[in-house]
């Protein structure tokens, strides 16, 4: 399979500058080398600086994964999905899993299908809910984008679908302009976002970029 | 697929991102730390909990192992060793506990009863946890009475000394 590249930019949160990044539009050994060997620690030592102040586990990263082995096999999985990655200073910089298979709930479009987002996560040294500053910023807009684009692409006009972390709700709901259509039971209570095809053309519009 | 944009559209969307959080589906997300069952937040539980905690930091110290290289040893998760001895709520895996009794040659059903797994009904057990926590303490080095108390400790686990009653 060709992995098709696209060259992205995403924001050195320290100076402000430009970094050229790669959208990818799967996610290959190599991002799951990375997660394993980088992501992983980066998210130990997280965890062992909060202990180290004393912080109570109820307050703890609400996306903190206490059975790595568990995560690490849904990790593995991620191979046998469409996924995209965001590859830049040699590292992987987030990664999202998407399928073809969902059905719009959002009233204008209930039952037409969308491309789903079954998994969203940058890196933690880009998350800014961890506690430190991030290092790069805008991973999360490109990862959105490229399901929006996929989307477009199978002709599902740029809806898209995704159960978000409650920490990200804002991102999905002002961000992105996605429809909140409120918690789910059936999904941990995580709250269900979709895109709907003026959205998505709105998101995506080349000229709108404030 | 492809996706072109000017690097000018990226940066304003990522300066629009800001510092939001950006998580989505249930294989990003974990459920907040495992509730202990009522039963185990009974005094008992806690200072067992505390002990075992205390036993594992100081096993693993006089092995002169950090927490990766005793995670990798006893083929447990790194993560959940460190809860485990910071001594907070978290209730380990029954897995993990039978792992660290193997690396460190002790009854697994005892260190199950000290980590919570297992109803706490051994009085002297309970007894030698408690001694055994108020006096261990997390130095650099295992002074020789950290080491006197951890063997004695390390010998009731192991069923092969005698629990006082006082």
């Amino acid at each position: 399979m060709t992995v098709a590249r696209s060259v992205i930019y995403l924001e050195e949160v320290a100076t402000g500058a430009a970094v050229e990044a790669e959208l990818r539009d799967a996610i290959e050994e190599a991002q799951l080398a990375d997660w394993q060997t980088k992501w992983q620690p980066a998210l130990l030592a997280v965890l062992q600086e909060l202990i180290r102040k004393g912080v109570s586990p109820a307050s703890w990263p609400q996306s903190w994964h206490w059975d790595w082995r568990r995560k690490a096999a849904g990790v593995q999985g991620l191979l046998a999905f469409r996924g995209f990655a965001v590859v830049a200073q040699g590292e992987t910089q987030g990664l999202a899993q998407v399928n073809l298979t969902g059905v719009a709930r959002e009233q204008s479009q209930a039952g037409k299908p969308l491309v789903y987002l079954d998994y969203v996560e940058v890196a933690p040294w880009n998350r800014p809910e961890l506690g430190s500053r991030p290092r790069l910023r805008g991973i999360g807009t490109a990862l959105v984008a490229a399901a929006a684009m996929l989307s477009d692409d199978e002709g599902f006009k740029g809806r898209i679908g995704l159960h978000s972390l409650p920490q990200a709700d804002d991102f999905y709901r002002r961000r992105c302009g996605m429809s909140d259509l409120g918690p789910d039971a059936a999904y941990q209570g995580l709250r269900y976002f979709e895109m709907t095809p003026t959205q998505a053309r709105a998101f995506l519009a080349e000229e709108d970029g404030r | 697929m492809k996706l072109v944009r000017s690097k000018e559209w990226w940066m304003s969307r990522a300066r629009r991102e800001g510092d939001a959080a950006v998580g989505a589906g249930l294989l990003a997300f974990d459920p907040v730390p495992n509730e202990r069952p009522t039963a185990a937040q009974t005094e008992t539980a806690e200072e067992n909990r505390i002990a075992f905690g205390k036993f594992v930091r100081l096993m693993r110290r006089r092995r002169g192992l950090s927490m990766e290289k005793l995670a990798e040893q006893a083929d447990i998760d790194a993560s959940e060793l460190l809860v485990i001895e910071s001594g907070s709520t978290h209730l380990p895996g029954a897995r993990t506990v039978f792992k660290l009794a193997q690396v460190f040659d002790v009854s697994q059903p005892r260190l199950m009863e000290l980590a919570g797994l297992a109803t706490a009904n051994d009085v002297g057990l309970r007894e030698e946890a408690v001694r055994f926590a108020a006096r261990s303490e997390a130095l650099h080095k295992l002074t020789p009475e950290e080491s006197a108390v951890l063997d004695s400790f390390v010998a009731v686990l192991s069923g092969k000394g005698s629990k006082r009653t006082t």
